[in-house]
């Protein structure tokens, strides 16, 4: 169905593409926007940039002063004095920092694909009301995200299965997120069941209504969750610092962790820090800095999902 | 809202990753430590001193390899403030004693560790003779790994242990789980090992756990690391002098602070202020108890503790105290507020005098910070109390084989040779032309020592406390000769060098009253409201406690 | 309904009670012709059914098996651990820890009594219930206005950065977000400094208990409204255009499309989530009220999951931890019950259908 739309919309005459600023032409039901609505909505998502972008700059910039700059100004830094790479530098010398990005990927790419199986297929072995036993394991899943487990019995299971210091500790513990779970399903069953149903009258079997119809129409949630988990596993540390004791095969986060604690101490300072020309404070926002470079990756990602009106007519409303 | 579980556990632990408790005055391997914190609880409780300890305590004897240039007086660390040519290094450990055999040793870390297979630490075991694996764990969330690592049945071969670290079951977990050290150590047996001979008693004592010489100590000097930091050069300029009484302080500080121009007089004085009004000790709660005309006191039930909380309330009021330290954890760090000048005085662990030194020297060359003497609550001389003379632990596991505790033994005696040997510089600066330099006869670091000689061995073993800094011989001469005046004005408590086990159950009975302590100070709560919890805190078992201390008191009497 | 005890497993999960009919609802209805017209023993009749609703699902079954096995694994093997909760356990008893919950003593509810005899534990409660109202009302509704103002914006450019932007301070950490608001309202920030030129002092809010309620919010809703907003935006993308074509055929202006088609279209969603929040009433953020318990002093920021970890995991006390995350989770399984009921009787499906 999906593809029947796009094949029109390939065919609508488009002769020159229009600048992404521009607003789209409107359909013809649509009324012309008022010039205070506009305004009034401008404004809103003006403040709400505004109020984030702030901070961000006084982190950049910050990230980007000599220590004399920042004992000076005795904190973070909102008006730059002279610009110097020295923390960005000293973040990237070394291959450790290297290293450890190219483990966050493996661990994120894997770990993404993985829970994104075993999670869409249970959403959809879920999303049938009636289907036996639906509602016990519902209640199964949805009994994990109130009981935790204490620290020690945890460690001791992980233990025992043989995954400390194996990548497998930072992926199959935290490879189910119940949450996403309920998101998808939620998303799967509102999916029209007359498609569904006309399928199955068509012989088509679970595994390629799955495959064929679900799943091409729930590209947004998919997007979504996936997004979920890979910014989940991105940011991971803790069972990283629990499970490894391989230096080597520590994930970026908890590199970086290493690095932002060297703000406290006066020994065992990298180089620049202890010769007095890195600011630690410095450095801990570059960090922070490096820290949100997965949404520029990722934002593009999302964004090609969240088309409008891309699933036209194929859910019912 | 946290959509996904994967982020939300990691996110909550971050914040010890972000905010280094008690741990962060401590680390960074200078050779002063103390914290906050403390020994508590286990199976096997009470202490052991006295004649039992005598039998198990190894025997002293002195290191005469190098005279420090500044002896050390009135339980100060040795200063040694001239650097040693290459040539002039003695030895220390002239037979190799390891037996080539491994050893996996897992030890708290504050910095990004090195790689495995180092120059540095393939030197070290060359040096020592053992093949030592290091299990590096962040210093910051230490004891949850050492939690969940000693319940299970694969221990590391030998753990660090500091003493804040020893909550909870901690210390029942080390007497079931550690090798008894005394049939290798004991008396005269210490004499294997020079080094570990030369390591003072009193540290030796805090190593007894369960009855037993389990630990190789950290020693430190007793007297209080916490010192006034103040900014010489600011006070100079401004024609300042150091305060002498708390009132003088006071008023000192009314008249320094400009918050207009982001000027305050001091950060959080809570510590200070227990020195100056002689509250005892809060670094180890076995030293918070004292034998007075008779009966043992504990430090929240004194005069003094109440006074001190009254006059830090009335830096707090009278708004000398910069804004961000109000805000405690969340206000950043101190250290940062004093280098930018907007706060000219803070407590803090001495190891900054050098610690800020080296740091702003380098580009601010007028730079310069003291610890004032503390005074007294009129102005007079203080009374100050003891610190423990060691406070972090090494441990081998009970498994480990004769041939692995003899090795273990030889990795700690190579890293307690004493300033001025080959085995200290090799340890303490790496390899000459790989980690360091020598630059107009002192010791200077490469990159690649910086990154590679940072911490590894500092607990494996360590001489009688010294401060040692060539390059700063002032700072050295500063920090020395401050430990000296203090330590003559300081006390020794009834539980003074004892590592004390509590009965568990009251082991939590005083975890509030830090709390307290910040609320009262910063006008959030009365100091009524304090003795309200003092007086709890007796119902709810102090009283039995202070029985408890008393009995073993009684029992095996004090160290001292 | 009551399901307060948590099944063992998926196949185990029986109900013979459950006749054919009551199970039917809508979908394969060809294929169940015919079972019903076998069972025509009563008796037999659930067995029988079970078999061939087996056969029927067992696809959905096997597909659902992954998460479940692992869930099993990697959450419930060590949930059981928290049977520790009615001992006094002591993990170093013994060679391993496991072992050691055997030869812990049982104590019974003395762990919980400890607890509920604990006046901190009531003010913890009593913060988390009061913080989480407020998020409730002052957060909640917020990432779905974004999410609405997003939607509304049909510049693809504007759009897309617009979007970026909001999502950025949800990898900002804590400690970072809670040193910018400092920085600003702090008693040295931005605010107050400017405030003491003009000769206005004292303007600190990151230090004032009776205010930190909203400031913990507001932190709050600074960091992840903006992250928020992704859900319902793939909900939004969902809503076809002719719908709303149609509706503005028939006269319906841009307020009433608003209300009668992209808000029932968010409706799900939102039923969920709310559900889920309700049932994760208290946590009400962690790491961001330790930061700021000195600031702001114990009484106006301990919560449940602060006074669990200053007075378990930090001191080490397993068994006390244990007590109150086990009170937690009960209370939490029955809010994300009783959100669900209400959520049924509302005419939502909010986590699983009735």
């Amino acid at each position: 169905m999906t593809a029947v739309l796009d094949k029109q919309a390939d065919e609508r005459p488009a002769p020159k593409k229009p600048s992404p600023w521009a607003a789209p032409p409107r359909p013809v039901w649509e009324e012309e926007p008022s010039r205070a609505g506009l305004a009034s909505k401008g404004l809103v998502l003006g403040i709400a940039c505004l109020a984030i972008l702030f901070p961000l700059w006084v982190v950049i910039v910050t990230s980007l002063q000599s220590k004399k700059t920042i004992d000076e100004a005795g904190g973070l830094v909102v008006i730059p004095k002279g610009i110097t790479f020295v923390a960005y530098q000293e973040l990237l010398s070394g291959g450790q920092v290297q290293r450890a990005a190219l483990v966050s990927i493996g661990v994120t790419v894997v770990g993404t694909l993985f829970s994104m199986t075993v999670s869409v297929l249970c959403a959809y072995g879920l999303s049938r009301s009636g289907s036996l036993g639906h509602r016990w394991i519902l209640m199964t899943l949805l009994a994990t995200m109130f009981f935790g487990a204490g620290l020690i019995p945890t460690y001791l299971l992980v233990q025992a299965l043989g995954l400390t210091d194996t990548y497998l500790a930072l992926i199959l513990p935290s490879a189910v997120s119940v949450f996403n779970i309920l998101v998808l399903r939620s998303f799967f069953m509102g999916i029209s069941q007359e498609l569904i149903d006309s399928a199955r009258i068509d012989g088509a079997g679970d595994w390629r209504i799955l495959w064929k119809i679900v799943m091409p129409l729930s590209r947004a949630v998919l997007a979504v969750i996936a997004l979920f988990y890979a910014v989940g596993y991105w940011s991971a540390w803790f069972n990283a610092s629990i499970y490894l004791t391989d230096q080597d095969m520590m994930p970026l986060q908890n590199v970086m962790i290493q690095l932002v604690q060297k703000q406290e101490r006066p020994v065992g300072l990298a180089a620049q820090v202890n010769t007095g020309q890195l600011s630690s404070l410095a450095l801990q926002m570059a960090v922070m800095v490096m820290a949100l470079l997965p949404v520029a990756v990722l934002s593009p990602f999302v964004q090609k999902h969240f088309r409008k009106g891309m699933l036209t007519g194929a859910v019912k409303g | 809202m946290t959509p996904n579980s994967a982020t939300s556990a990691p996110s909550r632990r971050s914040f010890l990753a972000s905010t280094a408790v008690a741990a962060a005055a401590v680390a960074g391997g200078a050779p002063l430590l103390s914290a906050c914190g403390g020994s508590q609880s286990g199976s096997k409780d009470g202490t052991t001193s006295g004649k039992d300890a005598a039998k198990i305590l190894p025997a002293y004897v002195a290191s005469t390899v190098v005279a420090p240039d500044i002896p050390a007086k009135n339980g100060s660390a040795a200063g040694f403030s001239k650097a040693i040519p290459t040539a002039d290094l003695k030895t220390s450990v002239t037979k190799k004693l390891g037996s080539g055999g491994r050893l996996r040793i897992m030890s708290p870390f504050w910095g990004t560790p090195p790689k495995g297979d180092n120059p540095y630490y393939k030197a070290m075991n060359e040096a020592i003779g053992v093949d030592v694996t290091w299990q590096n764990q962040d210093g910051v969330t230490y004891d949850e790994k050492l939690g969940a690592v000693l319940a299970s049945s694969e221990i590391p071969d030998v753990v660090v242990v500091p003493g804040w670290n020893l909550n909870g079951k901690i210390p029942g977990a080390i007497n079931a789980k550690f090798a008894d050290l005394g049939p290798y150590l004991s008396g005269d047996k210490v004499r294997d090992y020079p080094n570990l001979a030369a390591v003072p008693t009193e540290a030796w004592q805090r190593g007894i756990f369960g009855g037993q010489l389990r630990a190789i100590p950290f020693p430190a000097p007793y007297v209080t690391d916490i010192a006034p930091l103040y900014r010489k050069d600011l006070f100079d300029k401004k024609g300042y002098s150091v305060p002498t009484s708390p009132d003088d302080f006071l008023s000192w500080a009314k008249e320094a602070t400009d918050a207009r121009s982001k000027v305050w007089a001091c950060d959080d004085m809570k510590w200070t202020a227990f020195n100056v009004f002689g509250v005892l000790s809060g670094s180890d709660k076995a030293l918070w108890w004292n034998m007075d005309g008779g009966k043992l006191v504990n430090r929240i039930e004194t005069e003094e503790y109440l006074e001190a909380l009254e006059w830090t309330r009335k830096l707090y009021a009278a708004k000398v105290v910069h804004p961000d330290a109000v805000s405690g954890k969340a206000g950043g760090n101190a250290g940062n507020r004093l280098t930018s000048g907007q706060v000219l005085v803070y407590s803090q662990n001495i190891s900054d005098w050098w610690g800020k030194t080296a740091e702003q020297r380098t580009q601010n060359p007028d730079f310069e910070i003291a610890a004032f003497d503390f005074f007294g609550p009129d102005g007079g001389d203080p009374k100050l109390w003891a610190v423990q003379p060691a406070n972090i632990f090494t441990f081998i596991t009970k498994t480990a084989s004769e041939q692995q505790i003899k090795d273990f033994l030889a990795v700690c005696n190579f890293c307690a040779a004493p300033y001025g040997t080959k085995e200290f510089m090799l340890t303490a600066y790496g390899v000459e032309g790989t980690h360091y330099e020598t630059e107009k006869g002192l010791p200077v670091k490469t990159t690649q020592g910086v990154n590679e000689v940072n911490g590894a061995f500092d607990y494996t073993g360590n001489p009688a406390p010294y401060i040692a800094y060539p390059d700063f011989p002032d700072v050295t001469r500063g920090m020395v000769e401050w430990q000296q005046r203090m330590g003559a004005f300081t006390t020794k408590s009834s539980f003074f060098g004892l590592t004390v086990t509590e009965p568990n159950r009251w082991a939590n009975l005083a975890d509030s009253f830090e709390q307290l302590e910040d609320d009262v100070v910063r006008g959030r709560k009365k100091i009524s409201d304090m003795q309200q919890a003092v007086s709890d805190w007796k119902s709810k078992g102090g009283d039995e406690l202070r029985d408890w201390y008393k009995k073993l008191l009684d029992d095996t009497g004090s160290a001292n | 309904m009551s399901h307060n005890t948590v099944p063992r497993s998926a196949g185990e999960a029986k109900n013979p009670a459950r006749t054919p009919a009551a199970s039917g609802d809508g979908d394969g209805e060809g294929e169940r012709k015919g079972t019903r017209a076998r069972s025509r023993d009563p008796k037999r009749a659930g067995r029988l059914s079970l078999r061939l609703r087996f056969r029927r699902d067992r696809t959905l079954l096997l597909m659902a098996l992954p998460a479940v096995l692992l869930l099993l694994v990697f959450n419930y093997i060590p949930i059981l651990g928290n049977v520790v909760a009615f001992q006094e356990y002591d993990p170093y008893l013994s060679e391993n820890g496991f072992v050691a919950i055997f030869q812990s003593p049982w104590v019974g509810f003395e762990q919980f009594e400890r607890i509920f005899a604990d006046s901190a534990f009531w003010h913890a409660v009593q913060n988390t219930f009061v913080l989480f109202f407020l998020q409730l009302v002052l957060f909640f509704p917020v990432p779905i206005l974004l999410a609405l103002l997003i939607n509304s914006v049909v510049r693809p450019r504007v759009r897309a950065i617009a979007q970026a932007v909001m999502y950025l301070p949800h990898f900002f950490s804590w400690v970072l977000v809670v040193t910018v608001f400092m920085q600003i309202f702090g008693g040295a920030g931005i605010i107050a400094q400017t405030l003491r030129q003009h000769g206005i002092e004292g303007f600190d809010l990151m230090t004032n208990p009776d205010t930190f309620k909203y400031l913990v919010t507001a932190e709050t809703i600074w960091k992840d409204a903006g992250w928020g907003i992704i859900v319902f935006l793939a909900a939004l993308s969902s809503v076809s255009d002719d719908l709303y074509e149609a509706a503005a055929m028939d006269g319906a202006g841009r307020w009433r499309r608003l209300w009668h088609i992209t808000l029932p279209a968010l409706r799900p969603v939102i039923a969920l989530l709310l559900v889920l929040r309700v049932g994760d009433a208290l946590t009400v953020g962690f790491e961001q009220l330790l930061l700021q318990r000195q600031a702001v002093g114990v009484d106006a920021s301990d919560v449940l999951d602060t006074y669990v970890w200053w007075n378990g995991i930090r001191n080490q006390d397993f068994s006390y931890a244990a007590a109150a995350g086990l009170i937690k989770g009960v209370v939490g399984l029955a809010l994300v019950l009783t959100a669900n009921k209400v959520a049924h009787l509302m005419g939502e499906q909010g986590v699983y259908k009735k």
